[in-house]
C-alpha cells in the first residue's frame, strides 16, 4: 500500500463573517492512495466544489490541514503556492474555462509556458495530450469553434500535460449531452486505467460514479462512504 | 505568452483602438506645447546691456524707413546706430534642421553696436569690399562645412529676391555660441534688387553709459511720433524679455493644459483596463490555478497596458511631427520664429516615455488589485 497522495485531516470551511457564517465543512478526514479513482458526491450546495478547491489549494480551510504529495499546503505562502500548484494539481472545471483568444494547441501549451522546457519538447507533451483526448486534428481551432465535449476534452489535455499528481474534476459532465459526457467520463477513467492518474471525480451523475473505485457522499458538512466502497 | 497579450489587445479592437487613440490625442497635444514652448525658449539668450532696438510700433513684421538711420545717429548718448533687416530665405530646403538667422546688415557700422563679434581685420574688410560677401558663424560655418571662398544660394520667401553669396569671413562671439549661428550679408545686396526701397526691419542702437538708456527710449520714441512709422525702442534685454515673461505665463499655462489631459486619459485607459480585467476576472483566476504566479498575471496584464501606451505614444510623436511641420510650413512667412517649430528628440522621447508610463500604471493599478483576488472568487464569478 502506497502512502496517501490526498490527505484531508479534520477540515471544516466557515464561510462569511459573524452575521453571515455558513459552515459549509466541519470534520472532514479523507485519504486518496496514488492511482485511486474517487468519485464524490452530493446536492448541490454540499460544498464538494469547495472541498475540491481546498485540495487544489486555491483556497484555504478554517481548520484542519490538507496533504497533498506529503505536503501540507498552508503552510505554504502566496508564492510557493503558484509553482506548487503547476506540479501537483490539474484541474478541470464544469465549464471548461478555456482561454478564448488562445487556440486548442496554445490552451494545452499554457501551462508549459511557466517550466523551462526546449520547443520541441513543448510540442512533444503538447501533441502526446492532445492525442490521448484525440484532438490533434483540432489543434488550431479556437475555443468558440469547438463543441462542448470538444472544449472539456481540451481542458482534460490542459490539465494532464504536465502531469500533475492530482486530476481535480468539478462535474466535467455536468454540462454535456449524454453521448459527449460517456466519452469524457470513459477517458477520464483511461486516464486512470491506462495512465495510472490519481483522480477525484465530483458529479451528480450516479452513473458517472459507477466508473470510479469508490465513490463518497458529501452531505450536510459530512462525508462517508458507499456502503460497498 | 506573448501570444496572448497579443490576442488579449485584440480582443475587443474597437476599446483598444479608442484607448489608442486617447492616448496619441494625449501626446500629440503634449508633444505640440513642448515643441511650441521649445522654439520661444532661445530668444531669451544673451543680451548686450548698453543695446537697443529700434523697431516698427506696431509689429516687427513692418520695416522701417532707412531715413531714420541718420536721424537716429544725432540722438544724444547714441554712440552707434547700424540696420538689421531679417531676410528669411530659405538654405538648401524648408526642413527646419536647415533653419538659421539671416540679416541684411551694414557692413560699416555693424561691429561698432555689436562690439561682441569677433573677425580678423582681414576677413573684415574682405567681407565689407564686395557686395556679394557674406559673414558666417563660427558655428555655422562648421555645421555646414563652409569655408571662405564657398559660394551659397539663398532663396527669398518674404523678399522676392535669392541670393548668390561668397563667404568672407567667419566671426565668434565672446560669450554666447548661440550668436554664431547666422549670417550677415550687404543689405544693399537685397535693396538694389529691389529697386532701393529704401526700407529697415530694425535699428540697433549702443548707448553710452547704460544710466542713459530709458533717455534715449524715450527721445527715440518721441522722435518719431507723428512719422508715418512710429517706432518702439526698447533695451536687447527687453526685446529677450518680452519673450521670457511671455513665456513664463505661457508654460504655466501649457503645463497645465498638458498635465489636465494626461491625468484624464489615465484614467480613461485605467478604466477601460479595468473593465476589460472585471471581464476576464474567470481567466485570471484559471492562470492562477493552472499556476501562475500574481506577478505573472499582473505581468500579463500590464505588458496589454504598456503596449497600448506605447502604440498610443508613438502614434502621437509621429502624429506631432507632421503637425508641426505643416504648422511651421505655414507659419513661416507670417513669424519667421514658427519657422523652427520642430519635434526634437527630446520632446518625441518625452511623448513616448509619458505614454508609456502611462499605460504601465492604467493596467498595473487595477491589475494589482485583480492579481490579489482570491482565486476562487475569479471562479465562482461566472462558473
Ligand atoms: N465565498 C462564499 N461565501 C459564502 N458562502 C459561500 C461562498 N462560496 C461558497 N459558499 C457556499 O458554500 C456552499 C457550498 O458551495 P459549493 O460550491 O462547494 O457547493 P457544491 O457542492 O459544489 O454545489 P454544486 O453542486 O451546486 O456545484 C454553498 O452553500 C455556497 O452558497
Ligand atoms: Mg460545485
Amino acid at each position: 500500500m502506497s502512502d496517501p497522495v490526498v490527505r484531508i485531516e479534520g477540515v471544516g470551511k466557515v464561510y462569511g463573517g459573524d452575521r453571515l457564517r455558513v459552515e459549509v465543512l466541519s470534520g472532514i478526514d479523507l485519504e486518496v492512495r496514488e492511482g485511486e479513482f474517487v468519485a464524490l458526491m452530493g446536492p448541490s450546495g454540499s460544498g464538494k466544489t469547495t472541498l475540491l478547491n481546498l485540495i487544489a489549494a486555491i483556497d484555504r480551510p478554517t481548520a484542519g490541514r490538507v496533504l497533498v504529495a506529503g505536503q501540507d499546503t498552508s503552510a505554504l505562502g502566496e508564492g510557493d503556492l503558484a509553482p506548487w500548484r503547476h506540479r501537483h494539481i490539474g484541474y478541470i472545471f464544469q465549464l471548461y474555462n478555456l482561454i478564448p483568444v488562445l487556440t486548442a494547441y496554445e490552451n494545452v501549451e499554457l501551462p508549459l509556458t511557466l517550466s523551462r522546457l526546449k520547443t520541441a519538447d513543448r510540442r512533444a507533451k503538447v501533441e502526446t495530450a492532445l492525442g490521448v483526448v484525440d484532438l490533434l486534428d483540432r489543434q488550431d481551432h479556437f475555443p468558440r469553434e469547438l463543441s462542448g465535449g470538444q472544449l472539456q476534452r481540451v481542458a482534460i489535455a490542459r490539465a494532464i500535460v504536465t502531469d500533475p499528481t492530482v486530476l481535480l474534476a468539478d462535474e466535467p459532465t455536468g454540462d454535456l449531452d449524454a453521448e459527449s459526457a460517456e466519452r469524457v467520463l470513459r477517458l477520464i477513467e483511461r486516464l486512470n486505467t491506462e495512465f495510472e492518474k490519481t483522480i477525484i471525480l465530483v458529479t451528480h451523475d450516479p452513473r458517472a460514479a459507477e466508473h470510479a473505485h469508490r465513490v463518497l457522499h458529501l452531505e450536510k458538512g459530512k462525508l462517508w462512504s458507499d456502503p460497498e466502497g | 505568452m506573448r501570444k496572448l497579450v497579443w490576442r488579449n489587445l485584440l480582443r475587443n479592437k474597437r476599446r483598444t483602438i479608442f484607448t489608442v487613440a486617447s492616448v496619441t490625442i494625449a501626446v500629440l497635444l503634449l508633444c505640440v506645447l513642448m515643441a511650441v514652448l521649445a522654439t520661444f525658449e532661445p530668444a531669451a539668450t544673451a543680451a548686450s546691456e548698453n543695446r537697443l532696438v529700434v523697431r516698427h510700433a506696431v509689429s516687427l513684421q513692418f520695416d522701417l524707413p532707412e531715413a531714420y538711420w541718420r536721424r537716429l545717429k544725432t540722438l544724444d548718448h547714441v554712440e552707434a546706430v547700424t540696420p538689421l533687416t531679417w531676410f528669411g530665405g530659405i538654405y538648401k530646403d524648408q526642413r527646419p534642421e536647415n533653419f538659421f538667422p539671416q540679416f541684411g546688415a551694414d557692413p560699416v557700422t555693424l561691429l561698432d553696436v555689436f562690439t561682441d563679434i569677433q573677425i580678423g581685420e582681414d576677413e573684415l574688410a574682405a567681407w565689407s569690399a564686395e557686395r556679394r560677401a557674406f559673414l558666417a558663424g563660427r558655428s555655422l560655418a562648421e555645421k555646414y562645412g563652409w569655408e571662405i571662398g564657398d559660394e551659397i544660394f539663398l532663396r527669398g520667401e518674404i523678399y522676392p529676391v535669392d541670393l548668390n553669396l561668397t563667404l568672407r569671413g567667419i566671426y565668434t562671439h565672446a560669450d554666447d555660441e548661440s550668436q554664431e549661428r547666422q549670417l550677415f550679408f550687404h543689405r544693399a545686396y537685397v535693396e538694389e534688387a529691389l529697386g532701393n526701397p529704401g526700407s529697415v526691419g530694425t535699428y540697433w542702437l549702443r548707448v553710452d553709459v547704460i544710466d542713459n538708456i530709458p533717455a534715449v527710449i524715450e527721445t527715440a520714441e518721441a522722435m518719431f511720433e507723428n512719422s508715418q512709422a512710429r517706432v518702439k525702442a526698447e533695451t536687447e534685454q527687453a526685446f529677450a524679455l518680452s519673450f521670457t515673461e511671455m513665456i513664463g505665463n505661457v508654460k504655466l499655462l501649457f503645463g497645465a493644459i498638458g498635465l489636465a489631459v494626461v491625468v484624464s486619459v489615465f484614467f480613461i485607459t485605467a478604466n477601460t483596463m479595468a473593465m476589460a480585467m472585471r471581464e476576464r476576472s474567470t481567466e485570471m483566476a484559471v492562470l492562477k490555478t493552472l499556476g501562475f504566479r500574481r506577478g505573472r498575471v499582473l505581468g500579463l496584464v500590464t505588458a496589454e497596458s504598456a503596449a497600448i501606451g506605447l502604440l498610443g505614444g508613438v502614434a502621437g510623436v509621429a502624429l506631432a511631427a507632421v503637425v508641426l511641420r505643416s504648422v511651421a510650413n505655414a507659419l513661416a512667412g507670417v513669424f519667421p520664429l514658427f519657422r523652427v517649430l520642430a519635434l526634437s528628440p527630446d520632446v518625441a522621447a518625452i511623448g513616448v516615455g509619458v505614454a508609456l508610463v502611462l499605460g504601465l500604471l492604467s493596467g498595473a493599478l487595477p491589475g494589482w488589485v485583480m492579481a490579489r483576488r482570491p482565486v476562487v472568487d475569479g471562479l465562482r464569478r461566472l462558473g
